[in-house]
């Protein structure tokens, strides 16, 4: 038998087309072939999606409407301006959001996906590869975008009566700015990866979205709202109107939509056309620099990947780990696995990235509790005083509760993924002789060592600033580390449940039953077992009883309860354990 | 076959995965100072059988004892005695070769200066030594496979199971396996080994078997192999000839 020898694509549109249709299909078989539970979920998920887009153009609209009105533009003046400038302030967002957000995904798309080696060695143009990996990339964010600015901007069309080829122009925009800002992106990817190798600038990347993410979510906690005059409202909405400047190129194209909106064709075309030049031009330069700079890029890939580093230290050689020094009383499988762990959660700029968030957190809540002084909120001032008081007393002990959300939401990643965040190196300590209760012993401890560290940081610092007593401040001390011992356990206990050894991606690391059942039950064993250390003191206070007896007994019974909460989960799933990685 | 008593002894193993049966009813042993070579091929239950010698997966049924203990029933005591390096080495990125080393011994209770000298035996004979604190994620594919081999003799063990040992290493690294094994031979270790180059098996391994859809078919020397067969004279024939050649011809018709 002979066969015709193949023909290579010769077209980048065509080869873009078929890889295009490639992932299509791959996208329909995995429907197909999912459970029904997971295709009932999807349609779900669509239909919520649609409701929540209706809803989005509903609100717009009546939005709208009331700032159009005469009662409030009687009180502000620039409303008509505020209004004409939301659809610049929407695209650019779209723009600047897309731009900056795909820089992640298109480093993963382009150079980290495992399927590089079969596109690059097949006849296929790169530009092609390249343009099929963009499109992949931005389509996830493209749609998010879509899904929040399209209702918006379609609610604002239908309050101000614009034409129909404004719904047009609209899609056609967004998808122009999309394809604009992931060009810019790819270039920037292309760049990089030129000079620093991709994975290490993944790590660096997520770690940074990862602390910039939880400070921009939080940063509201620290803001004081309540003091925000009439003028610094009408100031920030100025600020849209501010935004629609005939000199911004991102201003241009929401422009130009209001503009054929409104049937000002020419100014809008005009508009629209130069938004649409630079939205193909930086395409363009990017497509065109694929060629070179991506196939160069993804050469010198695993070359860098190989290059060797400067020598260390001859002393680094026979260094003995901290943990050799530390316990010795510790079997030496217990002290290996510890310290290797604690080697890879400092390395691997991925896990530092996904414990920084508890460590954010806990300052944030520290300043707003420092700043509160020890003092509840007046509210309208109607509370009895017995209420008041209970509830400076509860004050007096938020640094416990500070302590132990800081050490739960660290536990979530380090006890609730311990044996997950083996992985494929499971096999290492799966062949070695060391029993599931060493296992789970020195996992214990992994996650339990830092939970407690970072948690007795934060109390420390608050019960100084807060000039805490000895005896409160050693209770406290005593409380955190007897119900971080707790959660840990359970954490612990649900994460060999649900243990996921075969994942690509550390966010799939546990099965998502097991970590929102792993998150419930740590959430319940956690005030549970504060009701019980806390509870004979507020009942020593109500019955005039000295607070130092209420303390002892709480420590006596919240330590019990604590205890069997530590040993016995991890007694249940003790065996197994044994039997983790057996797929 | 050699007077000693097995170092792994295999008793009508089996393993399951739903209906299907991965490894039907072995039953092996290999001594000490024997090297076994296990051959099969793809998806026969070579990979299956090793694992569950190494107790990485438990058997359906049957038996398996490594060292002379039950790998379910003393499993710490069978896992002491045995080295284990898999067909694909994954090794922790983050860690540099040396810590892999000593991880491993300290796993394997080697602790103090009897490891650190065993780590520096080991990264001199594998001429990993100048890579030897850089992290495993700079390490190609071949150095992690010598990791892997390395790890696997840090605790210097009585029986050593390989899963396909030389793929992806150059010939002199090849060789430098094959001579080691033969050295652990000679000084008492059982060596079992998968491979499916049919070469390393003929030259180095004592006995050799043969699994085929979970069973095995033939077990022993090459001059007991030679009798089974049909006059066939080198292990490839003889390997095509038990396991089924047909679908062989048929490739090479589709490709001439």
């Amino acid at each position: 038998m002979s066969l015709a020898p193949p023909q290579p694509s010769s077209g980048v549109w065509p080869a873009a087309w078929k890889l295009l249709r490639l992932r299509l299909l791959i996208s329909v078989n995995t429907f197909r072939r999912a459970r029904w539970r997971s295709k009932l979920g999807t349609i779900i998920l669509v239909l919520v999606v649609g409701g929540l887009m209706a809803f989005a153009f509903y609100a717009t609209r009546l939005l709208l409407g009331f700032l159009r009105s005469p009662e409030f533009t009687a009180g502000v003046p620039d409303a008509a301006a505020f209004v004409n400038g939301l659809p610049v302030v929407i695209l650019g967002t779209a723009f600047l959001g897309i731009l900056l957000t795909s820089f992640g995904v298109l480093l993963q798309a382009l150079y980290l996906a495992g399927d590089m080696d079969f596109l690059l060695s097949a006849p296929i143009p790169m530009r092609a590869v390249f343009l099929t990996k963009l499109l992949q990339a931005i389509l996830p964010n493209f749609g998010l975008v879509c899904l929040v600015a399209l209702p918006l901007l379609f609610g604002l069309g239908s309050v101000g009566g614009y034409n129909g080829a404004y719904y047009l122009l609209v899609v056609v925009a967004l998808a122009a700015l999309a394809l604009a800002a992931a060009g810019l992106s790819s270039l920037l990817v292309m760049s990089i990866v030129r000079l620093f190798p991709a994975r290490r600038v993944a790590e660096i990347l997520g770690f940074i979205g990862a602390v910039v993410s939880i400070l921009c979510s939080q940063s509201g906690q620290l803001a004081n709202f309540s003091n925000v005059s009439g003028d610094q409202m009408l100031g920030a909405a100025n600020l849209v109107a501010r935004f629609n400047t005939p000199w911004s190129p991102l201003a241009w194209a929401g422009r130009g939509l209001v503009q054929i909106g409104e049937g000002h064709w020419v100014s809008g075309v005009g508009l629209l056309g130069l938004t649409f030049g630079f939205a193909g031009l930086a395409f363009g330069i990017a497509l065109v620099s694929a060629e070179r700079l991506y196939y160069t890029g993804w050469a010198s890939l695993s070359g860098k990947q190989k290059r060797k580093k400067a020598p260390r230290p001859a002393r680094a050689a026979h260094r003995r780990p901290l943990m050799a020094h530390a316990g010795r009383s510790l079997p030496s499988p217990v002290r290996a696995i510890i310290s290797k762990d604690f080697a890879v959660l400092r390395r691997d700029l991925r896990n530092m990235s996904q414990m920084i968030t508890p460590i954010i957190l806990g300052i944030i809540y520290t300043v707003m509790l420092i700043r509160g002084g020890g003092e509840p909120p007046p509210g309208q001032g109607e509370a009895p005083e017995w209420f008041m008081s209970g509830f400076r007393n509860l004050l007096d002990y938020g640094n416990i509760a500070i302590a132990l959300f800081v050490g739960w939401m660290l536990l979530q990643r380090l006890a609730a993924m311990g044996f997950s965040h083996e992985g494929r190196y499971y096999w290492l300590l799966k062949t070695a002789p060391v029993s599931a209760s060493q296992l789970l012993a020195s996992k214990f401890a992994v996650a339990y060592l830092p939970a407690l560290a970072l948690g007795w940081g934060f109390m420390l610092v608050l019960s100084l600033a807060q000039h805490a007593s000895l005896a409160t401040a050693a209770s406290s001390f005593l409380i955190v580390g007897f119900c971080l011992a707790a959660v840990t356990s359970v954490n612990l206990a649900f994460g060999v449940a649900g243990a996921v050894f075969d994942w690509e991606d550390p966010r799939q690391m546990l099965r998502g039953s097991s970590g929102c059942l792993s998150t419930l039950a740590s959430a319940i064993c956690l005030p549970v077992c504060l009701a019980f250390f806390l509870g004979p003191v507020f009942g020593a206070v109500l019955l005039g009883e000295p607070e130092l007896a209420g303390q002892v007994i709480g420590l006596a019974l919240g330590g019990l309860v604590s205890t069997a909460c530590a040993l016995i989960p991890l007694f249940l799933v003790r065996s197994r354990v044994p039997r983790l990685a057996e797929g | 076959m050699p007077q000693t008593s097995p170092l792994i002894e295999m008793r009508q193993l089996v393993k399951r995965y739903g209906e299907k049966a991965a490894v039907d009813g072995v039953s092996l042993e290999v001594h000490a100072g024997e090297i076994f070579g296990f051959l099969g091929p793809n998806g026969a239950g070579k990979t299956t059988t090793i694992k569950v010698i190494v107790g990485l997966l438990q058997p359906t049924s049957g038996t398996v004892r490594v060292g002379g203990h039950d790998v379910q029933k003393e499993p710490l005591q069978a896992k002491a005695s045995s080295g284990y390096v898999p067909d694909e080495p994954h090794l922790y990125p983050k860690l540099t070769g040396r810590e892999l080393l000593r991880f491993v011994g300290n796993l394997y209770g080697v602790t103090g200066e009897q490891v650190e000298r065993r780590i520096d035996e080991l990264l001199r004979l594998f001429d990993l030594a100048p890579a030897a604190d850089d992290t495993i994620d700079s390490y190609s594919h071949g150095m992690r496979q010598k990791t892997a081999l390395a790890a696997a003799l840090v605790h210097d063990p009585k029986v050593l199971v390989l899963d396909e040992p030389t793929v992806g290493l150059d010939p002199k690294s090849a060789r430098l396996i094959k001579d080691l094994l033969r050295q652990m031979a000679e000084r008492g270790a059982a060596v079992f080994l998968s491979t499916h180059i049919l070469e390393i098996a003929e030259n180095m391994c004592d006995r050799i078997g043969i699994i085929n859809q979970g069973r095995l078919i033939a077990s022993g020397t090459m001059a007991e192999l030679r009798s089974l067969g049909k006059g066939e004279s080198s292990l490839e024939d003889i390997f095509l000839s038990l396991t089924g050649g047909a679908e062989y011809a048929e490739i090479a018709e589709v490709l001439r």
